[in-house]
């Protein structure tokens, strides 16, 4: 695979894909600065939630852009899960407001930030093990055919979502998208999911741990796929605890620690071994 | 898997033995070869038992009789059970919509026009509380329907007092739902096969089946994508409580009464024939085909075991056994389907195109990464190959 050829048209948000992360070098790229009057795709605006007698999050804000990767780093009960729940409408804030597009929202569900185009990977949740890679991909947007009660299934047109929403991510995929969902690999499971969730048009990608599972070359192989995601124009939140995966692919960093910020940044302004001390020192 | 790929054009076409041993291999991975096996081999063993009756016409009829009644209520059972639920309660539901039918055609004078669809919503409505309540207070839908089967049956006892209540059943409708067809058979067969192959579109061919299966394996998942998995779970228990409505209805039409045990243990005989015919217990795989022969196994066993004079305590003990076998062949599905792996010369079916778009074509590829996932390695034991 080499890079992405440079589309004239696409050329506003396109960013440099930056060095083959499949061998995760942390080379230093070229980050674009954030454009003075862009509006952030998702901005959390002090957002505090606890549950019972303890505090998940504190005050916390971030923002992520349209073509670019914004990376949610911190230890484990950070409350880096606490808040992309409350981004993808799994629960909402105590206090604080999300924007979305520049509007304040309220998600009252799942399904509802789904509709509003916030596409969220659950980690371990991206799969049926029974169902084919067609079926899976298309699953709750099947393509119908027929009239009034008698719509059925349009299978052939579903092999064709299926097979095109994979190579507009660039997957290779050698086997057969009959193969079921038990057959294929982690890192597969989590690119199908990439892939359906950029097919189906979100604005917002949010992938949570997506290479925690994985080997080195999966891994690799999945960050590539957030990349092309990010330079498909989508915005991305990256969750993960594994600095490196950050850094290899990420436009922006946003650090959590105990449920605060610890602290923005942008890709270029850190180096790996700023990150562990600043995450090190607040634990 | 690669070169596979890459010679495929080049290759020479697989022998014979090899096209029937592929297409063999294809259809052990489907849920229905259980059934289908068991349907051949209980031919053969009860011919063997009983050469002159048992392979005739009427035995034929007699066995499709017994397979409709069973099968149309098993065959909501299979899809709700796909979809990751257990009713229980469907028994005690043919039961109490059967009375409702008698009781309206008879107290109420009407005509089985409007009997049948109301006795058909009723089974509806019925599963609707089912469905309502296991949705609403995540409550596992076997606590839930066997609650509802012991209310219903109750129900049932208190209203016919416990003796049988009969009807007049206008002949044309007991002909349109069991009476005789030119050729012997029952009308109900009828019935059975067309609602096998309505169950079965709906389960493969339409959206809604596509969700039946999310739903039932990872209804997590499910919901994060949009499906709205509660309302799939209701329908599914509105279809499974009037398809036993609609055996029922078929029973009132044959016997022209109803009593207070009608439809006592065919919930547990629908998810014996469910087993049978290749859907997990656990949900999320099956097949309404695979019902249907389950049904097709019942009433062999039945009509055979009667034809050969074996005690009437043969029936259980047979059965039980076949649902032991069918479960022990039917759970290893999902390690089947994992680790089976097409014949030499043979492709899984769409690769080659896939390929060739993904521009994988032009390389051998030894970054595939095989490693099973953790889910895999949990479930399977070991990996594979």
């Amino acid at each position: 695979m080499t890079d992405k050829p440079m589309d004239p048209q696409a050329a506003p948000r396109s960013l440099p894909v930056g060095s083959r992360s499949d061998d995760l070098e942390l080379a230093q790229r070229v980050i674009q600065p954030i454009p003075p009057d862009s509006v952030p795709v998702m901005e959390a605006v002090n957002i505090s939630k606890g549950f019972g007698a303890t505090t998940a999050l504190v005050d916390v804000s971030l923002k992520a852009y349209q073509g670019r990767i914004l990376a949610l780093l911190g230890d484990n009960g950070a409350g880096k899960s606490t808040l992309i729940k409350i981004l993808s409408g799994v629960f909402p804030p105590d206090q604080g407001e999300l924007r979305f597009q520049g509007e304040p929202v309220r998600f009252a569900n799942p399904g509802e930030a789904r509709q509003r185009g916030v596409a969220t990977v659950f980690q371990d949740l991206a799969v049926c093990e029974l169902l084919s890679v067609t079926r899976n991909i298309v699953l709750g947007r099947e393509p119908q055919k027929g009239v009034g009660p008698f719509k059925f299934l349009d299978l052939k047109r579903a092999d064709t979502m299926a097979r095109s929403a994979l190579h507009k991510l660039g997957v290779r995929w050698e086997r057969g998208l009959d193969e079921r969902g038990i057959n294929i690999s982690g890192g597969e499971r989590q690119s199908l999911a990439i892939a359906r969730a950029m097919f189906f048009g979100s604005a917002l990608l949010i992938l949570d741990e997506p290479t925690s599972a994985l080997a080195v070359r999966q891994a690799g192989r999945v960050l590539e796929h957030i990349a092309k995601a990010r330079d498909d124009g989508q915005a991305v939140i990256l969750i993960t605890h594994n600095f490196r995966h950050a850094l290899s692919v990420a436009d922006d960093l946003t650090v959590l620690a105990q449920g605060r910020v610890a602290g923005h940044f942008r890709r270029d302004e850190i180096e790996l071994d700023d990150l562990t001390d600043l995450v090190a020192r607040v634990a | 898997m690669a070169d596979g790929v890459e010679q495929s054009t080049a290759e020479a076409r697989p022998s014979r033995g090899a096209v029937l041993g592929e297409a063999f291999r294809r259809f052990m991975l489907r849920p229905e070869s259980t059934a289908l096996a068991a349907v051949v081999i209980l031919f053969i063993i009860f011919t063997a038992l009983s050469p002159q009756l048992f392979p005739t016409k009427l035995t034929y009829i007699s066995i499709m009789a017994v397979a409709a009644e069973l099968g149309i209520l098993s065959i909501g059972v299979t899809l709700l059970m796909i979809g990751g639920h257990f009713d229980l309660s469907v028994g005690a539901v043919l039961g109490l919509t059967s009375y409702v039918a008698v009781v309206l055609m008879r107290d109420f004078g009407l005509s089985p026009v409007v009997a049948t669809p109301a006795a058909i919503a009723a089974g509806a409505l019925l599963g609707m509380i089912n469905g309502l309540i296991v949705v609403r207070f995540r409550i596992h839908s076997f606590v839930v329907t066997l609650g509802t089967m012991l209310i219903w049956r109750g129900v049932v006892i208190a209203l016919t007092g416990g003796f049988p209540m009969t009807v007049d059943i206008p002949p044309l409708f007991k002909s349109l739902m069991a009476g005789p067809l030119i050729g012997g058979f029952r009308m109900s067969m009828v019935w059975f096969l067309v609602l096998g192959l309505a169950g079965t579109i709906l389960l493969t061919r339409t959206k809604f089946g596509n969700w039946i299966q999310a739903c039932g394996q990872n209804p997590q998942a499910a919901r994060n994508l949009g499906v709205p998995v509660d309302r799939v779970t209701v329908i599914l228990f509105m279809i499974a409580s009037a398809g036993a409505a609609m055996s029922g209805i078929i029973q009132v039409a044959r016997f022209a009464s109803v009593d207070a045990l009608r439809g006592e243990q065919m919930e547990l005989q629908a998810v014996a024939v469910t087993v049978i015919g290749g859907t997990l217990l656990s949900g999320g795989y099956g097949s309404v085909v695979g019902t249907v022969l389950g049904a097709i196994t019942f009433g062999m066993i039945q009509v055979g075991l009667v034809l050969a004079g074996a005690p009437g305590h043969f029936f259980r003990t047979l059965t039980g056994l076949i649902v032991v076998l069918a479960v022990i062949l039917n759970t290893d599905v999902a390690r089947r389907l994992a680790r089976s792996r097409p014949l030499a010369g043979f492709r899984r079916s769409s690769a080659a195109a896939d390929a060739a778009i993904a521009g994988a074509a032009d390389e051998t590829d030894p970054d595939r990464d095989d490693t099973p996932t953790r889910d895999g390695v949990a479930r399977l034991g070991e990996p594979k190959q």
